[in-house]
């Protein structure tokens, strides 16, 4: 598809690395209005996270939760897939930008290949797979894993003898060998990088032994040894000799904060999570007990929900975690591997174990390093792309964006949301283009297939051997066909996959099936996918049923192979038994009001509605204060020094002076109506004499921006000496050059004042680079001061590492205590007759020397907490969910970070989880993108499952109206019945359950439908 | 509209004891708007039957309808395809209800499932309260909207009994003196002094008192 | 024979709560009884007395119905509707001289995987003790024939 090359600004865009991150930002454009080219130079879309086996703290299957957008992706009108393919030039500028891609042959043609598997069986030549980390083989014809998208095999020409027997197998004819690099120009309006992360090679390391002997492994090697798909189908063996392992090691810092032999002097972000995750599903993976020992440095769960997690492993799954230095792994006889190591007393120690996993870290690939190189952005010193906590997606080249483990070491969330933010960020000089070069999907008209018996299709699903390795998947397939109305009934290994996705379109027309039940997994990941497969083959989406026979079948009866077998039956009988009484239910078109209301104006709130102006939409900001900046007005700078003040107050000019925002200072949101697309937000606005005015805004989204504040100590003496401050204190009075700073001799910093305490049982996450900041600068301003950092763990994650590794250079003394043991501060009075002249005097025990040490510090910082703030009211108004801590509780933990599970409504900055500035930034953008999604609509379509009337039933008494929670039906005097409005009607199905005259049914979940499922479950089989 | 109650389970048992195929009829008319007698009560009723039949091992066929009103010849008609195919029908409509069908129906033996307890209305979603006692004589607006027949428990007629204590009725302390409400009201309007006139002994004649009622209107009545 | 009774159960989770956490038993392979069926709704407040009694009616050991924690429901309050329609159901079977036990209604989140199980393994032990339903325990003649 070579394309003329132009300097017209253009509505596509370029997405380089599709791994969760460009798949996100890939999604989040081309819901917008932009075309999308999607370019990786692998054989398939998905990244790493395809290859891991769980993802942490929910324990989700990596695999299930991806799955959706592999297919999303790859089935979206306006995202254009171009794999095996590399970036060699970006001439141009932001707006037209022209790229040169490199595509490298596969030497099979996508549009041909079906998959189907032959080249395969006959293919002569093994090679190393790749994907399950060479341990294992695949043919030299191969598909990177069973869930690939594009789902088309490739041919591997390293291993490939040129035997020639695929090109005669292949009855499609998609193999060619003549296939030679091409090369493409794509016109982009703008850029994003999100290549990702290699893993860390530790063969370097020689004393770790990694290479030299089979039963030490990566972790990501560990993450195909657990992975159900992987090399051992999910059995815990260890290499050596597949034999279940007793005691396994985990090693974290493998390749991270280790300057002297891995040049890596950051810390990697995700290994400590990912470790605790390996220790839990290691432990169900086996029946017999397993030891599992971690060997630690500083144990970094700083993530939202992490430290619970990690508390968990600790106190319920015993797993033991051992602060200490690793030694040496020697490799024993039998397969086991002895390692040496040193705890925190210095004590040296041996214990044996039957394999160990490095936790190896994170590093930007070299192809990601050169193409960064040949786009001529900056690298910071670890070869990351170099960029700004005031503009955390923007790199060094305007028009060219970050996103992902390439700007940092970083989680799935935490990438996820920068992708969204990146996409914002690109598109944000592009909307005038937008709408420009997207295509529109012609649909089939529906089928009607009213006056028809019911016609029904079952698709078991195999999951690979998720549900078939337990139950007897043929049997169950054999016993739908036996039910009523069933026509047709398959098994597939995949049903999510592309090509059975594509197969049962075709069964669906060919046979008449008008509908569908899908025997598989949960409705709650899988139905929106299969509901577009019907869709798509012309049947209206509400013609399917789910039978969940693997997140609650196969996944918990492992042990009984034949009651799930049973069990599975039942699930299909009444699916089947329901699936014969749906109807198609048509969805209503509904106008979008092109605004979004944001609700909070510190640097979240603000970011936000400036973002959503830029798109050139409506922004309502509301703040119930007198003044916008909110914590930020505190900060001095962000952790890299960018002074914060000059920042926040360019900031708060821009939401001022920009045309499209219209601020409400001291308002409240008091109620709300509405959904997704149209929401109508009363606020009440305070004015100087205290009356109030009441404003109605539409708006078609909303972004819950309503931050936290510091927790006010009641410990280490906090109030009763002036030199006892908090952070934000010590930041204040920095920008003041306070005496207090500048006078003292002795300073100590104590960590987790009010953090990962019983009350608060998480990691507040900002306060470990805080306090090594502020001792920085403190030692710059002061050179003579001794300053002490009493820490339970320094989560100094990412590249805040150099500020850990700074501070001790510059001799900053780090005492680290026990949550049981806590620093004791205490007040010797000095001469009554002057005030504030008591002396402070602290205690802690020192964890080498095992003994308390006293200190007399003239100045004490405390690290407290972040709370957020209190907001019951707003909440209850949006009816968003908090967690127990207080803080807003997105969709999903990994995918939808800044979602809510309700439709339009987001959220950004502290009211989510404690964070620091440049954090809050790329999540209050990563809203903005997320809202772009609904506003840059004219309509959406809504309904569906709702409640109807039959107005011959109803008697008008009113009970509709009266239990509706949200005031949904009325009385409609003219028509003498209730009526509910179909879109304003949430589809709870209260009102029918009330209606003693049963004249409401709830769509899709009638009477009807209910009991015939519970009739199917105790008909006899 | 009329307020009834759900009679007991064992007293509907007991009256179709002897049955093996019953049919319940609800009534959309005020038993539906007081979530006695409308569709959904009578699934309740019906699938109830059917447990109780099967616990005790006994055949049992309940079906279930619901006609327009049970007060109404037409809508009564309704059932007359179906009613001799069982061995008894249960009404869930007011005490009309049954005679109605008894009337249209006379070989059918018809089972009343609620008690039909007075006139009256929905106070709060699932609470109703009496409000009127069908005396044949209407005299509220002596009272400023306030019933002394139907919600005094003497129906005294010229103010509050001894037994009035802070607003309550001696006979509950859940039922207001509705004397004490009257009195209130009248002193909040500056219109106490009308209590003064005695108001004279009630003609009971249009009540119940004076045997069963009937209501005519020539000018509706259809001759020929 | 009391020994080889295995009951049959079903719940009635709302989509938002009970269901995902019974999803998420299962990505955190718990193991529960295979005798619950979960029937799922779109909230606990759709769930009607009618589908109840229909349950034990059809036969079921043991019902229960799974929403979200009180105060947290999606739909506002479904949940303390479905709490008052289990209550009522429990009154009817005490009635029917059946063990008002056999119908509960328990409240979790989504994140309580673990809870899930908990309540599946605490419900089956429950009728496992109670034995059948009275319902399925008596010999069913053929009903009237007409």
């Amino acid at each position: 598809m070579n394309l003329q090359k132009t300097t017209e600004k253009t509505g596509s865009v370029m997405v380089v690395g599709a791994g969760v991150a460009g798949i996100q930002a890939s999604l989040d454009m081309a819901n917008a209005g932009y075309f999308v080219h999607l370019v990786d130079n692998s054989t398939s879309v998905g990244g790493l996270m395809a290859q891991l086996d769980k993802t942490f703290p929910t324990n989700d299957c990596a695999m299930c939760v991806i799955s959706p957008f592999l297919v999303e992706v790859g089935r979206h009108l306006n995202i254009n897939i171009i794999s095996n393919s590399e970036v060699e030039s970006l001439e141009g500028q932001a707006g037209a930008f022209h790229a040169t891609v490199r595509n490298d042959p596969r030497y099979i043609d996508i549009e041909k290949c079906t998959a189907c598997g032959q080249c395969r069986q006959i293919c002569p030549v093994t090679a190393i797979n790749e994907f399950d980390c060479g341990l294992d083989l695949r043919k030299a014809i191969y598909i990177k894993y069973p869930q690939a998208v594009p789902l088309a095999y490739a041919i591997d020409r390293s291993a490939c003898i040129g035997c020639g027997l695929c090109e005669k197998a292949c009855l499609a004819e998609a193999i060619s060998y003549a296939d030679t690099p091409r090369r493409t120009v794509l016109n982009v309006g703008a850029v994003i990088l999100s290549m990702g992360s290699s893993v860390y090679d530790p063969s370097g390391l020689d004393t770790l032994a990694y290479g030299r002997h089979p039963n030490i492994v990566t972790s990501l090697e560990f993450e195909r040894i657990l992975s159900a798909s992987g090399p051992y189908k999910g059995h815990l063996m260890r290499p050596y000799d597949r034999e279940i392992p007793e005691k396994i090691a985990w090693l974290q810092c493998v390749g991270s904060r280790d300057i002297n032999r891995a040049g890596h002097g950051y810390c990697s972000s995700v290994c400590c999570m990912y470790a605790i995750k390996q220790t839990m599903i290691a432990k169900e993976h086996v029946s017999t007990p397993l030891d599992a020992a971690v060997f630690y440095m500083d144990m970094r769960t700083y993530g939202k929900d992490f430290d619970k997690y990690y508390t968990r492993a600790k106190d319920e799954k015993h797993v033991r975690f051992i602060r200490s230095r690793i030694h040496t792994i020697e490799p024993l006889k039998n397969g086991d591997l002895n390692i040496r190591y040193v705890l925190e007393s210095g004590d040296v120690q041996e214990e044996t174990f039957n394999m160990v996993v490095l936790s190896a870290g994170l590093s930007p690939p070299p192809s990601a390093i050169a193409l960064a190189g040949r786009l001529g952005i900056d690298l910071n010193a670890y070869h990351y792309a170099q960029t700004a906590d005031i503009r955390p997606v923007n790199t060094s080249r305007e028009g060219i964006y970050v996103c992902g483990a390439f700007q940092g070491p970083k989680d799935i969330p935490q990438s996820v949301m920068e992708a969204s933010a990146a996409a914002a960020s690109a598109t944000e000089t592009l909307a005038d283009v937008r709408w420009t070069q997207t295509k529109v999907r012609e649909l089939p008209a529906e089928v009607d297939f009213s006056g028809q018996k019911p016609r029904i299709g079952v698709f078991v699903c195999n999951c690979g051997i998720n549900i078939g390795g337990v139950a007897d998947v043929p049997a169950i397939r054999e016993y739908a066909r036996s039910l009523p109305h069933v026509i047709h009934v398959e098994d597939n290994l995949f049903t999510c996959s592309q090509d059975t996705q594509e197969k049962i379109k075709q069964v669906l027309v060919e046979k008449g099936i008008n509908r569908v039940v899908v025997a598989s997994c949960s409705p709650r990941t899988h139905e929106p996918l299969f509901q577009e497969t019907l869709r798509e083959a012309g049947l209206n989406k509400y013609l399917f049923e789910m039978a969940n026979i693997r997140d609650q079948n196969t996944w918990v009866h492992m042990a009984s192979p034949a009651k799930a077998t049973a069990k599975a039956k039942d699930l299909v009988r009444m699916a089947v038994a329901k699936a014969a009484y749906i109807e198609p239910l048509p969805q209503v078109m509904l106008d979008v009001t092109n605004s979004v209301l944001v609700v909070g104006g510190g640097v979240a709130g603000m970011e936000a509605a400036l973002g959503v102006a830029r798109q050139g939409y409506q922004a309502w900001l509301v703040e119930r204060g007198h003044q916008l900046g909110g914590m930020a007005r505190q900060l001095r700078s962000t952790w890299q020094g960018e002074p914060v003040a000059p920042y926040l107050s360019d900031l708060i000019d821009a939401v001022h002076r920009h045309e499209h925002i219209q601020i409400f200072m001291e308002t409240q949101v008091v109620h709300v109506t509405g959904t997704i697309g149209n929401f109508t937000t009363t606020l009440v606005t305070q004015d100087d004499e205290g009356k109030e005015k009441s404003t109605v805004i539409p708006h078609g989204a909303a972004i819950l921006a309503t931050g936290g504040h510091e927790y006010a100590p009641t410990e280490y003496q906090y109030g009763a000496h002036p030199s006892v401050m908090t952070h934000l204190e010590f930041d204040v009075a920095a920008t003041k050059q306070d005496n207090r700073l500048l006078s003292a001799k002795l300073a100590v910093f104590i960590q987790c004042v009010g953090s990962r305490s019983a009350e608060r049982p998480y990691c507040s996450r900002v306060c470990c680079t805080h306090s090594l900041k502020s001792a920085l600068w403190l030692k710059t301003i002061n050179p003579d001061v001794q300053i002490f950092i009493l820490y339970r763990d320094i989560r100094a994650y990412g590249f805040r590492e150099s500020l850990y590794q700074k501070a001790r250079e510059a001799g900053v003394q780090f005492i680290r205590f026990e949550s049981e043991n806590p620093p004791v501060v205490s007040l010797t009075p000095g001469d009554p007759s002057e005030p504030n002249s008591s002396r402070l005097s602290l205690t802690v025990t020192d964890h080498i020397l095992q003994r308390p040490i006293i200190l007399n510090p003239d100045l004490v910082v405390l690290a407290s907490a972040i709370l957020p703030n209190e907001n019951k009211k707003l909440f209850e108004a949006f009816k968003v969910p908090a967690n127990a801590d207080g803080f807003l509780v997105e969709a999903h933990a990994k995918l939808r970070p800044v979602d809510f599970a309700s439709e339009g409504l987001f959220l950004a900055g502290l009211a989510h989880y404690p964070k620091t500035i440049d954090e809050s930034i790329a999540q209050a953008k990563a809203a903005v993108s997320r809202t772009m999604n609904i506003v840059s609509k004219t309509a959406i379509m809504v309904g569906s499952v709702i409640a109807v009337v039959n107005p011959e039933r109803c008697a008008v008494c009113l009970t509709c109206v009266r239990t509706c929670p949200y005031g949904i039906p009325r009385i409609d005097p003219e028509k003498g019945h209730a009526v509910i409005a179909a879109v304003e009607c949430h589809g709870c199905g209260v009102c029918a359950s009330e209606c003693p005259g049963k004249a409401i049914a709830l769509k899709h979940f009638t009477d009807e439908q209910i009991n015939a499922k519970t009739d199917a479950l105790f008909q006899a089989a | 509209m009329i307020v009834a109650d759900r009679k007991s389970l064992s007293e509907i048992q007991d009256m179709v004891r002897d049955c093996r195929k019953i049919l319940l009829v609800g009534c959309k008319g005020c038993v539906t708007v007081c979530n006695v007698g409308g569709l959904k009560e009578v699934q309740v009723l019906a699938a109830t039957l059917r447990i109780a039949a099967k616990i005790e091992g006994r055949p049992l066929i309940v079906e279930e309808t619901v006609l327009e009103r049970q007060c109404d010849p037409e809508y009564v008609e309704m059932l007359k395809p179906v009613v001799d195919n069982f061995d008894a029908v249960v009404s869930m409509a007011c005490g009309v209800g049954p005679q109605f069908l008894s009337e249209a129906y006379p070989q059918q033996r018809f089972f009343p499932a609620v008690n039909t307890t007075f006139f009256g209305g929905a106070v709060a979603h699932g609470i109703w309260e009496e409000r009127c006692a069908g005396c044949g004589t209407c005299i509220i607006h002596y009272f400023d909207g306030m019933c002394p027949v139907a919600r005094c428990s003497k129906s005294l007629m010229n103010g509050p009994c001894g037994g009035s204590d802070h607003g309550k009725c001696e006979i509950s302390r859940n039922i207001n003196c509705i004397w004490d409400m009257i009195v209130r009201k009248k002193t909040e309007q500056g219109r106490l002094n009308d209590l003064l006139d005695i108001v004279p002994a009630k003609n009971w004649q249009t009540a119940r008192d004076g045997g069963p009622r009937q209501s005519r209107r020539e000018e509706l009545i259809q001759n020929g | 024979m009391s020994d080889a009774f295995e009951p049959t159960i079903i719940a009635f989770c709302c989509k938002y709560c009970a269901y995902a956490a019974a999803d998420l038993a299962g990505s955190m392979r718990l193991s529960y009884p295979a005798n619950i069926k979960i029937s799922q709704v779109p909230c606990t407040g759709r769930v009607d007395i009618v589908h109840l009694l229909k349950a034990i009616e059809d036969g079921a050991d043991g019902v229960y119905v799974a929403g979200c924690m009180e105060g947290d429901c999606h739909f506002v309050s479904g949940n303390l509707k479905a709490l008052k329609r289990v209550t009522c159901v429990k009154k009817t079977l005490a009635e029917l001289g059946m063990e008002p036990e056999r119908v509960e209604m328990f409240n979790l989140s989504s994140a309580m995987g673990p809870r899930f199980a908990e309540i599946a393994i605490e419900m089956t032990d429950r009728i496992r003790k109670l034995g059948p339903s009275p319902v399925r325990r008596q010999p069913q003649p053929e009903a009237a024939a007409e």
